[in-house]
């Protein structure tokens, strides 16, 4: 071996040795300094708008946040897998009640106390129960918004009509569906088309046929059925509307049929609060208004369909959890959510809170006064099959007149009755 | 001595050769179809294990609500099958023997053929629906314009229309790849057959009935088999457009659809049910298995008779 041999050896261990000790040094003193916690949700369209917020939590706290959103449909699955494979995100958004209770139920989320995150003392308990375990009740997220049912109108195209008086109650409301058709004006946006809209549909005008939060809890006490007389009336007061849907309903899907009113080509949409950020990325200046559906017999009782829209959680296996924690608190904030009132159209769970969207304040208004559950979103996601996946494509046979809404009222209380032992044999 | 020696060489490089390929085989296909069969007979409670089932999940199938479903999306499957079998084949057979017969700019029209297959499915199905949109759709705006209004339907809406639509667009999307098989297959005829029928006076439709046709059985058999496991795990195109609840009222819904929605659930309807869509599983993979094997068998002997 020459000389220069052995100088360049030499030279090459002490710089596999640098390597080995420096490097790692390096690497492990970075990871310290700069935290990036990991934050999915199924809301791809809200992208620019937690980016914005997380710059900001970046600017007060130096922890940084990734947000990264899937498909909507495939969430479910993608948060599952990650997290049944023992990894997924530091932060995540979840759906409520019965939409994730399998995953929290299975330790996947960590267990959130007053202490950890205070907003969550100021939260209805109603809504709280949304991102409760079904099975050992403890608080698993934060559920950031109420979602609200109800009817939105057009006023230029009621005014247009000859439409001056909101309709109150039933009888009411389909004379001025008759009249706007007269009109020669698609009255009703909705199409039979999307299934979960006709769920969404149903749940605004159900409460006022069967009674609200009484015959829930009576339900769900199993003290009543859902071949109830007044639960099946609850199923025939959407049907009667599906003649006042545009030509060719079964075709329409989701978007076409919100687009249909964004563009003021149909009077009604029957829907939630979270429908009027699309109809405004639609049509900006569309003017909207809001009133809860209507009551079942002039001068009856009007109700308001609430349920708790989702939640934020913290993964139990997160290795950053004094930051996810404090990024927990970011997002129950009254400054976050006030931030995502105004620009996503939530209504926040906590109060001082109004939405600078008219139809979304006068919703936020009548919360506390005809608030009731959404009865088979909230009461009934928690086995296979769930009175949702009975009553979507149900809805769909009755409107193709192959099956009649007391067959459907049966076919959910059999359904459900299989796995939720209250209602079991009767 | 010698030639063992080589013998040995050559099985164990085979044996190297072959390792990745087993592997590959093992790890996604045969640990993943015997783990999801234990799936089947165990209690779960959303993504956790429970207690030893035996056959409850198999028995909670066939048994109000989910045999219905079973049953409905069974028959789509066996529908599906004959649809796409009996329309994307005879138009397969068709283009090909067009190709066969027309050299010029054969190339051009393979490709042509072929290229809906290369598309993204996802793309497809939303190209279509917005085709077919009842309201924007260029399909009914047609028909309306050249007063056909009986013909405009709400072609993915309405529970009659629904199926055969999506058979449509499977064959608008695979047609070229039976075409492609069926166009080998005649190109591996060998002319001596073809020239000494045409010696004998054959007209040429006497030589694509008697000999072409004939001897297209072992393509025949591959496209069968194909289109068979294909339909009978039909997912991608009736989830783009019908959604995991196979709309409008189930009329598209198929087993592979019905086996999504009991083991992930669905995002507006709820929860999952991994061990019944598991047992779903095990028989989407019995009836795949079996149906294949012996259509193969069945489909190779007459190979011989031809």
């Amino acid at each position: 071996m020459t000389k220069m041999q052995r100088s360049l050896r030499g030279l090459l261990a002490a710089a596999i040795a640098a390597t080995t000790i420096v490097v790692p040094a390096v690497v492990s003193s970075s990871a310290h300094a700069a935290v990036e916690l990991s934050f999915w949700s199924w809301r791809p369209e809200d992208k620019a708008f937690y980016e914005a917020e997380a710059a900001m939590f970046l600017k007060s706290t130096g922890i940084s946040v990734k947000f990264t959103p899937y498909v909507a449909t495939d969430y479910n699955a993608t948060l599952a897998t990650a997290l049944t494979a023992g990894k997924g995100p530091d932060v995540m958004q979840i759906r409520a009640y019965g939409g994730m209770a399998n995953l929290s139920d299975a330790g996947n989320f960590l267990a959130l106390t007053t202490k950890d995150v205070p907003a969550l003392a100021k939260v209805a308990p109603g809504m709280l129960a949304g991102a409760q375990g079904y099975t050992d009740k403890q608080q698993f997220g934060f559920p950031y918004s109420t979602s609200v049912l109800g009817v939105m109108y057009n006023p230029d195209l009621l005014s247009k009509a000859g439409v001056t008086v909101m309709p109150t109650s039933m009888s009411s409301f389909l004379s001025v569906l008759q009249k706007v058709k007269a009109a020669g004006i698609t009255p009703l946006g909705n199409g039979t088309g999307y299934a979960p809209g006709l769920e969404q549909m149903w749940g605004a005008l159900a409460p006022a046929y069967y009674g609200g939060s009484s015959f829930f809890n009576d339900l769900v006490a199993g003290k009543k059925t859902f071949t109830d007389t007044a639960f099946v009336a609850s199923l025939k007061a959407e049907t009667d509307l599906y003649k006042y849907m545009p030509a060719g309903a079964s075709g329409l899907d989701y978007n076409t049929a919100r687009g249909l009113f964004a563009n003021g080509k149909a009077a009604f949409y029957i829907g939630g609060n979270y429908e009027i950020s699309y109809f405004r990325s639609l049509n900006p200046n569309l003017k909207v208004g809001w009133f809860p559906g209507p009551a079942a017999t002039v001068g009856g009782r009007r109700y308001v369909t609430t349920w708790a829209d989702g939640a934020f959680a913290v993964n139990a296996k997160t290795s950053h959890k004094a930051e996810a924690i404090k990024f927990l608190n970011f997002l129950s904030s009254k400054a976050f959510l006030t931030a995502a009132a105004n620009q996503l159209g939530w209504i926040p769970p906590l109060s001082g809170i109004t939405s600078s969207e008219p139809a979304i304040a006068q919703m936020q208004q009548k919360i506390p006064t005809m608030g009731t559950p959404f009865l088979t979103l909230v009461g009934f996601r928690y086995g296979t099959p769930t009175s949702s996946s009975i009553m979507q494509p149900g809805f769909q046979k009755v409107a193709a007149g192959t099956q009649t809404v007391a067959e459907l009222a049966k076919t959910i209380q059999d359904g459900v009755a299989t796995w939720y032992k209250p209602l079991a044999g009767k | 001595m010698a030639k063992q020696g080589l013998k040995r060489q050559q099985n164990r490089m085979a044996a190297v050769l072959l390792l990745p390929g087993l592997l590959t085989v093992l790890v996604f296909t045969s640990i993943p179809a015997l783990t999801t069969l234990s799936y089947a007979f165990f209690h779960w409670q959303g993504f956790q294990r429970g207690s030893f089932a035996g056959l409850e999940n198999f028995r909670r199938l066939f048994a109000f609500p989910f045999k219905d479903q079973l049953l409905m999306a069974f028959r789509h499957n066996i529908l599906v099958f004959v649809g796409i079998y009996i329309v994307q084949t005879s138009i397969g057979i068709l283009l090909a023997y067009a190709l066969f017969k027309a050299p010029r700019g054969q190339r051009f029209f393979r490709t042509v053929a072929f290229f809906p297959v290369i598309f993204s499915l996802v793309i497809v199905g939303y190209m279509w629906q917005s085709i077919l949109n009842p309201f924007y759709g260029p399909v009914n705006y047609i028909f309306h314009a050249i007063h056909w209004d009986f013909a405009a339907q709400t072609w993915l809406g309405n529970t009659s229309t629904a199926l055969p639509t999506l058979v449509f667009i499977n064959l608008w999307r695979w047609v070229g790849f039976p075409t492609i098989i069926f166009l080998a297959g005649f190109n591996a005829i060998s002319t001596d057959y073809v020239e000494a029928a045409r010696i004998d006076g054959a007209t040429e439709g006497q030589i694509f009935r008697k000999i072409l046709l004939p001897l297209l059985a072992p393509s025949m058999t591959i496209v069968t088999i194909l289109t068979f496991i294909g339909a009978f795990e039909w997912f991608d195109l009736p989830y783009v457009l019908g959604g995991s609840s196979g709309g409008p009222a189930g009329a598209t819904d198929t087993l592979a659809l019905m086996f999504y929605r009991l083991s992930f659930g669905s995002v507006d309807s709820g929860a999952n049910q991994i061990g019944i869509g598991s047992a779903l599983g095990v028989i989407i993979f019995a009836v795949v298995g079996v149906g294949a094997t012996y259509g193969s068998k069945f489909l190779r002997a007459r190979e011989v008779e031809a």
